[in-house]
């Protein structure tokens, strides 16, 4: 029974997947009788350039089979990535119309399934039109697809072939002997006979045909350089003016002096050199074997005249005081010829090589020339170690370099040297130049850092005219200005390293495209543990907190001087709000940094409930402030500007925070006063509602008076104050009879209590004044003594005698 | 100084930009993609609710329905119910 069921499900199943796999099947049978053959119009428009793809690839892959040196290899590379990118781009341009196709095709909805009423015609042959022309698109990407993965892996290969080719340049090893010398004398005179018969045959061409193109060409070049020349020195001459008067430039205007000298100066000839080209292509004057040597002399002239004028600016031997790195004027100059020779070296090596290549010389030639060019450069490196070009700060003696240097620059100088003698004079030639190009990028670095540092230097960039500039226009002071050095400082630090450290690694073979997908790795995430670290997360994330702060701060300056003020709200609500807003916007600006830069705040929730048991005990009272700030800034029971007094102390109120509050007192000192102890304990506020407040003066007068006129003379005084209100009225108190006084007590109230002292005063001069003018008497406090005595009498008759004595005795001296 | 800090933060912004291209599957179950990205084919599986970067400088993909597309870096592409979204 069981059996049966289970069959006959079974079988359905079967009958409804079949009928599932027919439907479409035949839905497809229809299609090839329904659909005209269209092209896609994309397709029809990519084609061309598909196969003008298509053709370039194939032209490359010859190319590469040809290619012999590195910088053919790399240039075919460079062309292979434009062509990858190209292909990206076409692949690109066919998603607007597959996305149009996909919403066509929801639109349309799938085909009905086999038992519903058919769809109209037209709706079946637009899906199977669009189905089509996907399918054909689908089809042209794949092949993109294809060719894409076959210029990528020509790529691939040539980053193959140019490694290998590297090892092998390095590696190869010449046997230096006797019959080499004689084969490079034979082949030195073969070239020699070479480029001596095709420059003199140009040359006689020239003379004879084109002598005067070569005139106007090198004039035209002169006086373009003529121009630049006196016209730079006419405009702008003073940047580069070193004046001998100043004493110690600033380190700054040293470098500007270095900077538009070097330019200037190499400019000149550089255009000089680069129109006379320009001319004399336009001329028509140059063969090609001839251009490709002009030009290599030209760029090598160039080169090697600004290295002399760098190393010039730099060292500066003429004017010490202008120098930018501590060397000695004489060994300056010594430095300074060794540095020009090293680069015209190299230069004439390269001019060599494009000679052999223009002859077609023996390989042996090359050889000898590469191991000559090496070992020279080898010897003038070493001849830079043995200078002792820095001077000594105090005693301005000449000293050697510091040892490390010394011996790095021994052993950069040794090594070709020495690999060239065992005849690896590619490995040599290899170091050599590494060592000058290298040598140029880390100079140019180190003048860098010795900008950075110059710039970081206390009121260096106020002192230039652009941070004059700067001042005027944003006006700025002087600690801004010093600030504004700083940043400036690390930017340019950094600039320098993001600059240098690529441009040192290009140099070393890697590429730029291994270098960019570093960088990404860097700034995109990387993972420490489970935690992804995202340079450019943190970075967002610190920008927003600063950007919301910002905004948070104009926020707060807009609602109280825009809106509070001017809905007259009262102050103490004002800075309540202010305060308020404040704190939030920090809060939400803290949150929403933190959550930028990718650190997982439910992570941090988990430590902090971990924590928070022990952060209470530690953090009770300042946990107790801040909740106590929080009730004062919704209670308000004073305001900034408050006169209150707590615990002893009283004072103005100056700020309210969310932990402590700020009281000047009245000698200025200020008191930051925990907030609990405003919410503990009991606060006095002088101007809690209105400053309105009584002032009691107390005087005493003398019995002698009639009580009666002194209350009507001090009411007199009292109401005639102007500061003192009519109502509540004045009010005088006959306080107390006292031994020796009448008491009295002056009330007056006053609007504003903070007129308290003043009004004291003169209310007191008026009643001194007052009580003078009608001679009612301030008493000092007074005693009546009675003396009771046993024998008066006995007392009277001895006073009486020594009077009598005394009486009697000055009579005596009268007579006398 | 708040002028200067305020350039500083809009020029670095302005840098900051997206670059790897990213997929999401909105779907329950997962899915491959093939990813042709250099020299290459590769599978990328994509688990049902997950985001996945891939193709940093530029790529073709064959999605599960058969589609292909070229992607350049920085689409963020979305599938939902078997259908892909580009943006």
């Amino acid at each position: 029974m069981i059996f049966r069921m289970i069959r006959q499900f079974v079988s359905m199943i079967v009958a409804v997947m079949l009928l599932a796999a027919v439907v479409p099947y035949a839905s497809a049978q229809q299609a090839p009788d329904a659909v005209p053959d269209v092209e896609s119009a994309v397709v029809a428009e990519q084609r061309p350039a598909i196969d003008a793809v298509k053709k370039q690839i194939s032209n490359y892959d010859q190319q590469k089979l040809k290619a012999d040196t590195d910088a053919t290899l790399a240039d075919l590379r460079l062309n292979l990535e434009g062509t990858s990118k190209k292909l990206l781009d076409i692949g690109v341009s066919f998603r607007p119309r597959i996305t149009e196709i996909n919403a066509r095709l929801d639109q349309l909805g799938p085909p009905p399934p086999q038992g519903q009423p058919p769809e109209a015609q037209i709706v079946t042959d637009e899906r199977i039109r669009l189905t089509t022309e996907k399918a054909e698109i689908n089809a042209v990407l794949g092949e993109t697809e294809d060719l894409l993965i076959q210029v990528n892996r020509m790529i691939d290969a040539i980053g193959e072939a140019r490694r290998e080719l590297f090892t092998n340049t390095l590696s190869q090893r010449v046997d230096i002997n006797y019959s080499l010398g004689s084969e490079i004398v034979t082949a030195y005179g073969q070239e020699l006979q070479t480029m001596n018969r095709l420059v003199s045959s140009w040359w006689r061409f020239v003379v004879t045909f084109k002598w005067q193109s070569m005139l106007a060409a090198t004039f035209f070049a002169g006086i373009a350089a003529l121009v630049l020349l006196i016209g730079g020195r006419r405009t702008i001459g003073h940047l580069y003016f070193r004046d001998p008067g100043i004493e110690a430039p600033s380190y700054l205007s040293r470098l500007a002096v270095a900077f538009w000298s070097t330019l200037m100066r190499s400019l000149t000839v550089i255009v000089f050199l680069a129109t006379t080209y320009l001319f004399l292509g336009y001329f028509n004057v140059m063969r090609p074997d001839i251009a490709s040597l002009i030009y290599m002399l030209f760029c090598v002239i160039g080169i090697v005249f600004f290295v002399h004028a760098l190393a010039q600016a730099v060292i500066c031997p003429g004017a010490p005081n202008w120098r930018l790195v501590r060397v000695a004027p004489r060994p300056g100059r010594i430095l300074m010829v060794l540095i020009t020779a090293t680069a015209t070296i190299t230069g004439l090596d390269y001019i060599a090589d494009t000679i052999n290549q223009i002859a077609a010389s023996a390989l042996s030639l090359t050889v000898a020339k590469s191991l000559f060019a090496t070992v020279l450069v080898g010897l003038l490196i070493i001849a830079m170690a043995f200078l002792k070009p820095l001077e000594d700060a105090e005693s301005g003696a000449t000293k050697p370099w510091p040892r490390a240097m010394r011996i790095f620059l021994f052993t950069i100088g040794l090594v070709p040297i020495i690999a060239a003698f065992f005849g690896y004079i590619g490995l040599a030639r290899f170091v050599s130049q590494q060592i000058i190009i290298n040598g140029a990028v880390l100079v140019t670095m180190y003048l860098g850092f010795l900008t950075a540092r110059a710039v970081s230097d206390e009121n260096a960039l106020a002192g230039t005219k652009l941070g004059q500039a700067i001042q005027k226009r944003f006006g700025l002071d002087e600690t801004t200005m010093d600030q504004l050095g700083l940043v400036a400082s690390i930017v340019i630090n950094v600039f320098v390293v993001i600059l240098g450290i690529p441009v040192i690694l290009l140099l070393w073979g890697f590429q730029w495209s291994e270098m960019s997908a570093w960088f990404l790795t860097i700034a995109t995430g990387f993972q420490i543990g489970s935690f992804n670290i995202s340079l450019i997360a943190i970075a967002t994330g610190v920008l927003l907190f600063a950007l919301f702060y910002f905004f948070t701060r104009w926020f707060q300056g807009w609602l109280d001087t825009r809106v509070m003020a001017r809905g007259k709200l009262d102050s103490g609500v004002r800075n309540s709000i202010r305060t308020a807003v404040g704190y939030l916007g920090l809060g939400v600006a803290a949150v929403i940094g933190v959550s930028a830069a990718g650190i997982n705040l439910s992570s941090l929730a988990l430590v902090a409930g971990g924590l928070s048991l022990g952060i209470g005990f530690g953090m009770q009272a300042i946990v107790s402030n801040f909740v106590s700030g929080l009730i004062l800034l919704a209670e308000r029971p004073f305001k900034v500007g408050d006169w209150i007094e707590t615990g002893g102390v009283g004072g103005i109120v100056k700020k309210i925070s969310v932990r402590a509050t700020e009281v000047e007192t009245f000698q200025r000192q200020s008191l930051i006063i925990p907030n609990s102890s405003f919410i503990n304990g009991s606060v006095g506020n002088w101007t809690h509602r209105n400053k309105l407040g009584r002032v009691d003066i107390a005087i005493g007068v003398s019995h002698k008076v009639d009580p009666r006129r002194v209350h009507d003379l001090l009411m007199e005084i009292a109401r005639s104050h102007p500061l003192v209100l009519k109502n509540p009225e004045p009010f005088v108190a006959f306080s107390a009879i006292l031994d020796s006084t009448m008491q009295f007590e002056v009330r007056v109230h006053l609007a504003d209590l903070s007129n308290s002292g003043s009004v004291q005063n003169d209310v007191r001069f008026a009643i001194i004044d007052r009580f003078s003018e009608e001679g009612i008497e301030i008493p000092y406090p007074q005693r009546d003594v009675n003396l009771h005595l046993e024998d008066a009498d006995s007392i009277v008759e001895l006073l009486t005698k020594r009077v009598r004595d005394e009486l009697a005795a000055d009579g005596k001296k009268f007579k006398q | 100084m708040k002028k200067f800090v305020i350039a500083v933060a809009a020029s670095a912004i302005s840098i900051g930009s997206a670059y790897a291209a990213s997929v999401k599957n909105n779907d329950t179950n997962a899915q491959t993609l093939v990813v042709t990205e250099g020299s290459t084919k590769t599978q990328l599986q994509v688990g049902a609710g997950e985001t996945v970067e891939f193709c940093s400088g530029g790529c073709f993909v064959t999605f599960p329905n058969g589609d292909r597309e070229a992607l350049t870096g920085g689409e963020t592409v979305e599938m939902t119910g078997g259908k892909i979204s580009i943006k």
